[in-house]
């Protein structure tokens, strides 16, 4: 059973080397994000210095990754429905789980790996974050990484149609992006805001991110991201693991 | 036996929108026996339910009701056991588009078990044997449809498994590749690896199989090897263009020459079956002149599964759907 995931783990890796400019245009975006952005709320009363005002910034941009880069992962594996090539490893010797672990692992060490090229970019432009901060910042990530491919390929195996998953994650990817203080601070905003925010797990690994960037480790925020992150990305994984399970039910 | 099917049944619930059901029986009741070492087809038309049934053969869906054993398990109790000892190709193919062919090879190989070493000796013997190391690592979707094909059937074969399902593995190949293809599943059988394959190409299932079953709406209409399936219905069959006003007294005329077995109307011709063609189309002849029913045209040949399928289902599996 380990054995065949580690077998499809090996295989999407290579796969993805073998065409490493998608992972790197994946996070083209958020570095925009970062060289634009961070200046321009540098300059505003709500930023400090420009190190302060990206170790504020680089870990909303980090779960923007995480969210835009791992919910997509599922397209693909319409097509490979549709071509019959699940359908073929679902009737190989294969242990059925191991064809979406394989998959979720790769996506979850190619978000780890996306990661520090962002916050050695933001580095470079001069932030300094706690480096065991930083560390555990990358373990949450790749709990993010987690639930969102789980949720994206657990979308795919269920609906099968790329039409209906894009309508889908349109409506919920915006509102999770605004709902978690990426651009500015959830403080800044109205009450009402911040309690909806509450139920965004991603706003609170945002806030989890921030603590830990400055190097504090006691913050609340912090279990109850990886809690929340780790317990949604169980389900998730689950509900793919079992729709792959009757595939063709 | 390598495969002992007995009344696989169907039935789909498919969804008709704004959240209305339909109940779609698939395969309604198939028997299916086949020997080890044999070239099995079902031929059928389209949506006979040949997809279905090599689906439940191969552990992908459960039978709604019925047993099928495949090579020595049961697909309901024994899924697993079973995916170890056969092979799949399905109707899509099912190759990773993106990765180069020996990727997918190399990948099947060690999921069923073998070493990378192993793996990469059996890769280079598969991609010799199916003539496609030279396109070995350029990703499959830059490839042609045969040539996808081609990888479709190394993979399902990396396992040396002794039962190979094919279904409808001639679709959309040129006559060359058909030829090929067929040959390839010839060579399995001298290996002593059983094929089952589906077709709708009664020229297929006429020059490959050992033993056919032909399906029509998801029940086995007719069963045994191409030649005796003919006999059946006699060895040669007359085709006749008499003008339409002709056709009736005509068939009732021919009906009781003692060597007609039967006589069928088809759009405007009229085929009749006759034992002994050749000995006989002179008898035919007079019989129809002394009748007073002047020939357009006229034609000889040996009956050929449509022939059979027609038969059977009143319909001719050219212009079935
Ligand atoms: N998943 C499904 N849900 C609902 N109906 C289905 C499903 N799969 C097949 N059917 C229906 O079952 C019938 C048999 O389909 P099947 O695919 O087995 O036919 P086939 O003989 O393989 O046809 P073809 O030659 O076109 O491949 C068809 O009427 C089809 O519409
Ligand atoms: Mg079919």
């Amino acid at each position: 059973m380990f054995r065949h995931t580690m077998l499809f783990l090996g295989y999407e890796l290579r796969l993805t080397l073998r065409n490493p400019v998608w992972p790197l245009f994946g996070i083209l975006q958020p570095v925009l994000y970062l060289l634009l952005f961070a200046p321009l709320v540098a300059n505003t009363t709500v930023g400090g210095t420009m190190g302060d005002t990206l170790r504020l910034f680089t870990p909303g941009v980090l779960m923007m990754i995480a969210l835009f880069g791992s919910l997509f992962v599922g397209f693909g594996m319409i097509n490979e429905i549709r071509n019959g090539y699940l359908e073929r490893l679902a009737v190989s010797p294969a242990w059925r789980p191991a064809i979406v672990l394989g998959r979720t692992m790769r996506d979850m060490l190619v978000l780890v790996l996306q990661a520090l090229l962002v916050i050695g970019l933001a580095w470079l432009m001069g932030m300094r974050a706690s480096a065991p901060g930083v560390l555990v910042m990358l373990v949450l990530m790749a709990a993010t990484g987690l639930l969102a491919s789980g949720l994206s390929y657990g979308l795919a195996l269920a609906l099968r149609d790329e039409n209906g998953m894009s309508q889908i994650m349109q409506f919920f990817a915006l509102p999770l992006i605004l709902l978690t203080g990426i651009m500015l601070p959830m403080s800044l905003a109205p009450q009402w805001m911040q309690t909806v925010a509450h139920f965004n797990p991603l706003y609170h690994a945002v806030e989890a991110g921030r603590s830990l960037f400055d190097g504090d480790f006691t913050d609340g925020s912090i279990p109850l991201a990886f809690g929340l992150t780790l317990a949604l990305g169980a389900l998730t994984l689950t509900w793919s693991v079992s729709s792959m399970n009757k595939l063709a039910g | 036996m390598i495969i002992e099917a007995h009344g696989l049944r169907k039935t789909f619930t498919a969804k008709r929108g704004r959240g209305k059901t339909e109940q779609v029986e698939a395969v309604k009741g198939v028997d299916l026996e086949v020997e080890a070492g044999q070239i099995f087809a079902v031929l059928g038309p389209n949506g006979a339910g040949k997809t279905t049934t090599i689906r439940m053969l191969a552990t992908l869906i459960p039978p709604t009701s019925g047993t099928a054993i495949v090579a020595g398990h049961d697909v309901t109790r024994d899924p697993g056991k079973v995916r170890e000892n056969i092979g799949y190709v399905g109707q899509a193919g099912g190759v990773d588009e993106n990765s180069p062919g020996r990727e997918g090879i190399i990948l099947a190989a060690r999921i069923g078990g073998m070493s990378r070493k192993q793996a990469e000796t059996r890769s280079e013997e598969l991609l010799t044997a199916f003539s496609l190391t030279e396109f070995a690592d350029r990703p499959i979707k830059t490839l042609s449809g045969g040539q996808k094909r081609r990888f479709a059937l190394a993979i399902g074969l990396v396992n040396r498994p002794p039962l190979f399902f094919l279904d409808e593995p001639t679709t959309g190949l040129d006559p060359q590749n058909r030829a090929n293809l067929w040959d390839e599943v010839r060579a399995l059988r001298k290996q002593g690896t059983s094929v089952l394959l589906t077709t709708h190409y009664l020229e297929e299932a006429d020059a490959l199989c050992d033993r056919l079953v032909i399906i029509d709406h998801g029940l086995v209409v007719a069963e045994g090897t191409p030649d005796d399936l003919k006999k059946e219905i006699a060895g040669d069959v007359v085709t006749l263009r008499l003008g339409e006003s002709a056709n009736e007294p005509a068939q009732a005329l021919l009906s009781a020459e003692p060597y007609v077995r039967d006589v069928r109307t088809e759009d405007e011709t009229l085929r009749v079956y006759v034992d002994d063609g050749e000995h006989n189309l002179p008898h035919l002849l007079r019989a129809l002149e002394a009748g007073g029913l002047g020939i357009q045209s006229i034609s000889l040949d040996r009956a050929t599964l449509d022939d059979v399928f027609l038969r059977h289902t009143g319909r001719s599996l050219r212009d079935a759907d």
